[in-house]
């Protein structure tokens, strides 16, 4: 169980599992769950290849790290956006922002 | 009273505790994921989260795993909830389930799934020729201000910049508003 | 190369003197535009730091026996390198003097004669941005840096000339001038571009050593020589590019005396000593500027003796002086053409400051009016315009007598006599048309006095602070006037580094020339300074003359007409058509093929978000796929 390939497969499940909830969820909020389960197996696999493989074990943690860091600051940034549309359209339904429709 | 261990062999233990967070990790998601009540979606991440700073456990680092539960667990997704009260997406009728496009998305992750399989399968991984064991917070620290202070800086702007952009456009938003 | 910077004072000195105006420059446009006297202030300071360094290089390297040169990459590409630095030699440490002492003068003088202005700030901004072009011009050690500067001297030059943009003439005499200059410059830059493709690099040095005769045909040389000419025949307002130069009087007086007379101008005479042994390669190539420089002085000289405008003559008389000099470097005087340069650039600053005092006092450029409102009753400029304009028509022993006779001794030496004659000719004329202009100012008509008397009375109505501002500079450059005709034999021997005599002195000559001028000078009092006397000049008795000469030969006429026919009538029609038919055509088809092609591809746009991203995720895996079994 303790090895390099599980937790791949693990993280690239999660990471699938989120691709999916991205393609199929029409709710805004929906997607953003999605988005930070993909974020999530991308920091697994850094921890994974951390522990296994890396010169360093302090690196993939910084990496880590930075990664939660940058995922706040897209909530941040995907929440509002949302609360603005909210305003906008009254729905948080992805398929009724279509306003840049050609 | 006997010790636990000596019940049970110890690494069996493990293993059915790290059988368990995989399990509690992939229902999590699933849950974060299928359902189409977004407060259940948010509990399923809230969930799958906790599994993946279990796992982080076993990768051996317990500061990122706390890190996990305080800024995901207890800020995002708390954050989220927040945003679930201001735009009460409850109180709208639920978005039907489109069913091509649910295959659609399911066979394009599957997709996405199987080419990540094969490069994991197929991928010769070596382990560097000299490794570290210095797991501690200590060093994680030290790295942060010496040779990552750059991108620890620029990840600070760049919160900043996050929050003054969500604060402007939820602000801007709101005027627009009919 | 750094530690050496600081610690050799010569590149430091260097550097500051060129670098100061820059800063200044900067200073004023960027922050201290609201401010005027903070601005005058600044402009004042870094120019005198300018004069202190090109004072103490002079001073330091008065014996030197090699030319100094630094320079750092600048541009590279291929076999050519550009490089960038300082050139310090005896005519650059003289040009470098030269510039800052009546930079320094005029914009003291400029406190006073601008004062009020509402472009006060700007004027001194762009002061200093003509110091920095000009100094550093005169220390590049390259002709592409030096063709860098000349153009924003020419730049420069603009914005003063047309500093009173509000007034139509004043933008257009900008404009004329930078025009007319452009088209030397063409012919310059054409001419560089030879040099450059045949001999590999226009470092100074190299092309005044011996490598260009081996590595050029003397055919290639005279052609790249000539072109190179024409930017001095723009910039030197040389035949037949000349008439930008009167027009562009139209720029505050001390920016005409700044620029049009001692330094802008002057560039081009420098850029042809700067490059003296260049041109020397080819005798056609100086023969033809022999010519150029007198038909030059001949034609401007004639011009100035009609005119009433006070600036007008001394403008005349810049282009003949600068004619004489480009006549004493053709000729092969190198010594006798820079040093006619320096005292020109003295005499020449001063002429225009005091006729500037005039202008200012009386609010009017017509020196008949000056004199009747009483114009000698200014008592310093009236005598330093007085000392002036005796060296300017070569009177002894102020300075230009000893720059002249330089230049006659070297036209004499020639084995054509007509440009000796030529010279004589133009010295007796010069000296007509001065001292025409002192007598009128101070001898004015009896009865046209009288009824002027009013206006004389309430003359004087400025500040006696601002005329003291005015006055120190004159009374400095009249000091230099009258002293520096007796540094000839120094000066000679720092140019040209051995004591060498340039010309044989022909005693007779000097009888002649200075008979020549005293007998312009009396002509002069015949006519208009005598008791009595009618005030018109032996031209202006003749109607077809008089007319020629006030309309500069036609040649704005002739220039006019072409422009008209040619230019706006042939190519700009032809351009317009151009224009209209083929490329707005082109470009319009372009934007609606365009916006076509947006209306259809918009149908595929769908808002879909999730659609888009769908097919980003299946192509990502097609492309795994494809890199995993056919990579």
């Amino acid at each position: 169980m303790n090895s390099l390939g599980t937790y791949l497969f693990i993280a690239a499940a999660l990471f699938v599992i989120g691709v999916f909830g991205l393609l199929q969820r029409r709710s805004l909020i929906g997607m953003l769950i999605a988005i930070e389960l993909m974020l999530n197996g991308a920091s697994l696999n850094f921890m994974a290849f951390n522990r296994f493989l890396g010169p360093d074990p302090v690196i993939g943690q910084v990496y880590t790290l930075f990664i939660m860091g940058f995922a706040a600051a897209e909530t941040a940034i995907a929440l509002s956006i949302i609360i603005a549309l909210f305003r906008r359209i009254r729905s948080i339904n992805i398929e009724q922002a279509r306003e840049l429709r050609g | 009273m006997t010790p636990l261990q000596e019940l049970v062999d110890p690494g069996l233990l493990a293993q059915a505790a790290f059988a368990v967070i995989v399990v509690f990790t992939f229902t999590g998601a699933l849950i974060a994921v299928l359902p189409r009540n977004i407060l259940y979606n948010v509990l399923g991440l809230i969930l799958c989260l906790t599994g993946i700073a279990g796992l982080f456990l076993y990768l051996g680092s317990p500061f990122i795993a706390l890190m996990e539960l305080l800024i995901y667990v207890g800020a995002i997704c708390i954050s989220i909830v927040f945003a679930i009260m201001l735009s009460r997406p409850l109180h709208l009728s639920l978005p039907k389930r489109h069913l091509p496009k649910v295959l659609g998305a399911g066979a394009v992750a599957l997709a996405v799934f199987g080419v990540l399989a094969i490069i994991i399968f197929r991928t010769p991984w070596h382990a560097a020729f000299v490794r570290g064991n210095d797991w501690s917070i200590t060093s994680i620290g030290a790295y942060m201000l010496t040779r990552y202070s750059l991108v620890f800086e620029v990840m600070s702007v760049v919160l900043l910049v996050a929050i003054l952009g969500a604060i402007l456009i939820t602000s801007t938003g709101g005027r627009r508003a009919p | 190369m750094n530690a050496a910077w600081i610690q050799d004072p010569n590149l430091l000195a260097a550097a500051l003197s060129a670098g100061a105006p820059l800063a200044a420059f900067a200073l004023i446009m960027l922050l201290t535009r609201p401010h005027p006297r903070l601005s005058a202030g600044i402009s004042i300071t870094a120019i005198a730091v300018s004069l202190a360094g090109a004072l103490f290089l002079l001073a330091r390297n008065g014996s030197m026996t090699a030319p100094i040169q630094v320079t750092g990459r600048w541009l590279v590409s291929g076999e050519i390198h550009i490089p960038f630095g300082f050139l310090l030699d005896p005519l650059s440490l003289l040009m470098l003097a030269i510039v800052a002492t009546i930079s320094f003068l005029v914009q003291v003088y400029s406190l006073g004669y601008m004062a009020g202005d509402p472009g006060f700030s700007r004027y001194y901004g762009c002061q200093s941005l003509f110091a920095w072009a000009m100094l550093t011009l005169s220390i590049s050690p390259t002709m592409i840096q030096l063709y860098i500067f000349w153009e924003l001297v020419g730049l420069a030059s603009y914005l003063l000339i047309g500093f009173w943009y509000e007034k139509f003439s004043a933008s257009e005499a900008g404009k004329k001038a930078f025009v007319m200059t452009r088209l030397g410059d063409i012919a310059f830059f054409l001419g560089l571009l030879i040099v450059l493709l045949q001999f590999g690099n226009l470092n100074i040095l190299d092309m005044n050593g011996p490598e260009v005769a081996e590595r050029l045909s003397p055919g290639l040389i005279t052609l790249s020589a000539v072109l190179i000419f024409g930017g001095v025949v723009g910039k030197s307002a040389q035949f037949p590019l000349l008439t930008w130069l009167p027009d562009a009087m139209e720029g505050p007086t001390p920016v005409s005396a700044l620029l049009h007379s001692a330094t802008m101008v002057a560039a081009g005479v420098y850029m042809f000593a700067r490059i003296f042994p260049f041109f020397s390669l080819s005798p056609e190539a100086m023969s033809l500027f022999l010519a150029i420089g007198t038909i030059t002085m001949l034609l401007s000289s004639t011009m100035a003796m009609v005119t009433r405008d006070i600036k007008q003559v001394w403008a005349y008389s810049t282009i003949s002086q600068l004619g004489f000099m480009v006549m004493g470097l053709a000729a092969g005087g190198y010594a006798a053409g820079v040093f006619h340069l320096t005292t020109h650039a003295g005499f020449k600053a001063l002429l225009f400051l005091c006729s500037g005092v005039f202008i200012h006092h009386y609010e009017t450029n017509d020196m008949f009016v000056i004199g009747r409102r009483g114009g000698r009753g200014l008592l310093i400029p009236m005598i330093c315009m007085s000392l002036a304009a005796a060296a300017l028509s070569g009177l002894p022993p102020l300075s230009g007598f000893f720059s002249k006779e330089a230049i006659m001794g070297v036209l004499a030496d020639h084995p054509n006599p007509i440009w000796l004659a030529a010279g004589l000719l133009g010295a007796f004329l010069t000296a007509y048309y001065t001292f025409r202009l002192i007598f009128i100012i101070l001898r004015p008509n009896a009865r046209e006095a009288a009824h002027a008397d009013g206006h004389s009375t309430h003359a004087g109505h400025h500040g006696a602070g601002l005329y003291g501002l005015m006055a120190a500079p004159l009374i400095v450059l009249a000091a230099v006037t009258l002293g520096l005709g007796f540094f000839e034999t120094p000066l000679a021997a720092f140019l040209t580094r051995a004591a060498t005599r340039a010309a044989g002195h022909h005693a007779w000559l000097l009888f002649v020339a200075v008979g020549l001028a005293l007998a312009g000078t009396g002509l002069a009092w015949l006519e208009f300074g005598r008791r009595g006397a009618a005030q018109v000049g032996f031209v202006e008795r003749v109607p077809a003359l008089r007319a020629l000469f006030a309309q500069r030969w036609y040649l704005d006429h002739l220039y006019r007409l072409l422009l008209d026919r040619v230019i706006y009538g042939l190519f700009s029609n032809l351009f317009t058509r151009n224009d209209r038919r083929v490329i707005d055509g082109a470009i319009d088809g372009l934007c609606k093929a365009t916006v076509g092609g947006g209306r259809l591809l918009a149908f595929m746009q769908s808002g879909m978000l999730q659609y888009n991203l769908m097919v980003i995720f299946g192509v990502l895996a097609v492309v795994g796929l494809g890199f995993l079994f056919f990579g």
